[in-house]
């Protein structure tokens, strides 16, 4: 630890510093703590003008939350569920993949031929064509078609010797990690078009568990790998060494050793994820519309359909909040456990 | 070292799959929608018209309007969110008093959900019965217009997004300055250096990689930013608050012009990879100095 940046200061601009860390402070919990306070308040005790502090300012009610679980603002408890159903459930299939490939790019050797992913690309993209126009199938019939052939085609290109740069482990991982640059418009109205397309050939998407979760999932892997791949390299690499003189399978090294020894970073990683998840808003208001709407969409909506009611949305705002709120305790934990250090460098 | 066993292929497949299958399906599906004249609404048929749509693209003056204030979002709040966050975390490593419980509170902004945040920020800058407002009144300044009128909406918009983002560069520079040598500044104590030298001399140039890499992470994501506006302001008043995820947003899923649509997310990925592009290349002898 290196606590050197203020020594050399003298003890009034120490002080000073101290003030600007501490209003800093102020502005963050402020906001905070003005959303938990008027979730409390009656409507007289809102229109008023602010006020501050309970039963003194005003006199605190449970109304709103009454309010929202008796379902007067939309359906609340449903929404709540399908949020933690659908945050769970793609946080956890994320991180399991997630973790999977991570695992190979740091302790597997790779190698992509450059020529094959752009024989994947160019196939995928001309079968799709092809197919549209020629055969007169429909867009998804001619993606899903396309896709397994150009997939094929680039897998036997990787053994052929073709001209071009080869690509490492390093370039699978920024592959991963690029993903991520991409502007969520892009895909998240693509997917829709797509998606509901899929729907007309009977098999639902939108709204549909199936559906977020698998676009949630593919938008948290880039992360997933990123983060996970710096814990596996933390972790010393003797100890599989000795279980593969022993001549244990790999697959039972990754279950057996290497997962219950990054047991920490992996439930960071989760952690995360299911954060990440559970705020999202795009891609749940491209993909539902009522069955597996989400909290956020829920909670943007409060404003529009009753103006300022600000005790029922605070409430609701609370709701989308909490739940964050008791995370960011348990990852600061971590985070004071300098477990976090290693997955930022 | 390096193993060769062909189990790895299970162990990558799945996640390459899934990925392969949600992004680079819909870049297809785009990208050749894009060079069509497709809408939903009234249902005519698919026509290619080549670059047309990228041609009215460019000559709609709400296009470049989004893209401008989209970058003077970016560009202001991930300033502004650097210098603070820097300095905090600074302050944090020199372990100011009470540090540990700044710590939690510090971290929180960044994990709740920008909507629900952007509905406390209306209520914040709520005109009339706004805490902000009381606050302002008690220096003569009434009842402003915080998100109705064009700049000042902007202005709330960027202090939401500070609001919210700098608790992940403090998280990310405290983390850096954590893995600083210790033996660099005992020296440069020997030497009598001053603080401010200390800072400029060792400090700043040896967090370098980590700030270049953080200060790209929040430009490339406050780009996409859309839930803050959609919630605080809907783009409002007029388009003066527009961002690009918004524009693509509006006429895509309420007009369903698709064709257009896709064309807009096309250029916006275009504008973002140039952007990226001349970040890092400016940014890259800067680095390589270093080594």
């Amino acid at each position: 630890m290196s606590g050197q940046g203020l020594t050399g200061l003298s003890p009034w601009s120490r002080r000073l510093v101290a003030v600007g860390v501490l209003a800093w402070c102020l502005i963050t919990v402020f906001p905070l703590y003005w959303v938990v306070v008027t979730a409390f308040k009656t409507p007289p005790g809102v229109v008023g003008g602010p006020t501050y502090i309970p039963f003194v300012d005003f006199t605190p009610t449970l109304q709103p939350f009454i309010d929202l679980y008796q379902g007067i603002r939309g359906e609340f408890f449903r929404t709540f569920l399908n949020s933690t159903i659908v945050g769970l459930s793609a946080a956890a299939i994320a991180t399991a993949i997630g973790a999977m490939a991570a695992y190979a790019l740091v302790r597997f050797e790779f190698k992509v031929r450059f020529g094959a992913g752009l024989v994947f690309f160019l196939l995928a993209l001309a079968g799709y064509l092809f197919f549209n126009a020629t055969f007169g199938l429909t867009r998804p019939q001619a993606l899903l078609l396309a896709f397994p052939i150009a997939l094929v085609a680039a897998v036997i290109a990787n053994r052929l010797p073709l001209p071009g740069p080869i690509l490492g482990n390093e370039d699978i991982l920024f592959w991963f990690v690029s993903q991520r640059m991409f502007p969520p418009i892009v895909t998240a109205f693509a997917l829709y078009l797509l998606y509901s397309e899929i729907g007309r050939l009977g098999f639902q998407l939108i709204d549909s568990y199936v559906g977020l979760t698998l676009c949630y999932v593919a938008f948290s892997l880039p992360i997933v790998v990123w983060l996970m791949r710096d814990f596996f390299e933390a972790i010393p690499i003797e100890v599989e060494e000795a279980a593969m003189v022993d001549n244990v399978p790999s697959c039972r090294i990754f279950i057996g050793i290497v997962v219950p020894m990054s047991m920490n970073g992996l439930l960071a990683t989760f952690m995360i994820t299911l954060a990440f998840v559970w705020n999202e808003f795009l891609f749940a208001l491209f993909l539902t519309n009522s069955r597996w709407q989400t909290l956020p969409i829920l909670v943007a909506g409060q404003n529009s359909q009753r103006g300022d009611e600000w005790w029922a949305i605070s409430a609701a705002a609370l709701v989308a909040i909490v739940p964050m709120m008791i995370m960011a305790g348990l990852l600061s934990r971590m985070m004071r456990s300098g477990l976090l250090l290693g997955a930022i460098k | 070292m390096m193993r060769n066993d062909p189990i790895k292929h299970v162990f990558i497949w799945p996640a390459v799959l899934v990925v392969l299958a949600i992004s680079i399906f819909p870049l297809i599906y785009s990208l050749t929608t894009s060079f069509l004249s497709y809408r939903l609404i009234p249902p005519i048929p698919p026509r290619v018209v080549w670059l047309g749509n990228y041609a009215t693209l460019l000559q709609e003056p709400r296009f470049w309007s989004a893209l401008f204030t989209t970058t003077l979002i970016a560009f202001i709040a991930v300033g502004l969110q650097y210098a603070i966050g820097f300095g905090v975390a600074l302050a944090l490593n020199a372990r100011v008093p009470g540090e540990r419980l700044f710590r939690v509170a510090l971290l929180l902004p960044m994990l709740l959900a920008p909507v629900a945040v952007a509905l406390v920020a209306r209520m914040m800058f709520n005109p009339t019965m706004g805490p902000l407002n009381q606050f302002l009144s008690k220096f003569g300044l009434v009842n402003l217009p915080f998100l109705t009128n064009g700049h000042w909406a902007l202005a709330c918009i960027i202090a939401v997004e500070v609001w919210q983002w700098t608790p992940f560069v403090i998280l990310m520079m405290l983390a850096g300055l954590q893995t600083l040598p210790e033996d660099v500044y005992e020296a440069a104590e020997l030497e009598n250096a001053s603080a401010w030298q200390q800072f400029w001399g060792i400090t700043f140039p040896m967090m370098l990689p980590i700030s270049a890499a953080v200060v790209f992470i929040r430009l490339i994501e406050s780009y996409k930013i859309m839930d803050t506006v959609f919630v605080m302001t809907g783009g409002g008043p007029g388009v003066d608050t527009e961002t690009l995820t918004l524009f693509a947003y509006q006429e895509g899923f309420k007009k369903f012009n698709l064709g257009y649509t896709s064309a807009l997310s096309f250029l916006f990925l275009i504008a973002i990879t140039i952007i990226g592009v001349t970040y890092l290349a400016l940014l890259r002898p800067h680095l390589e100095k270093r080594r």
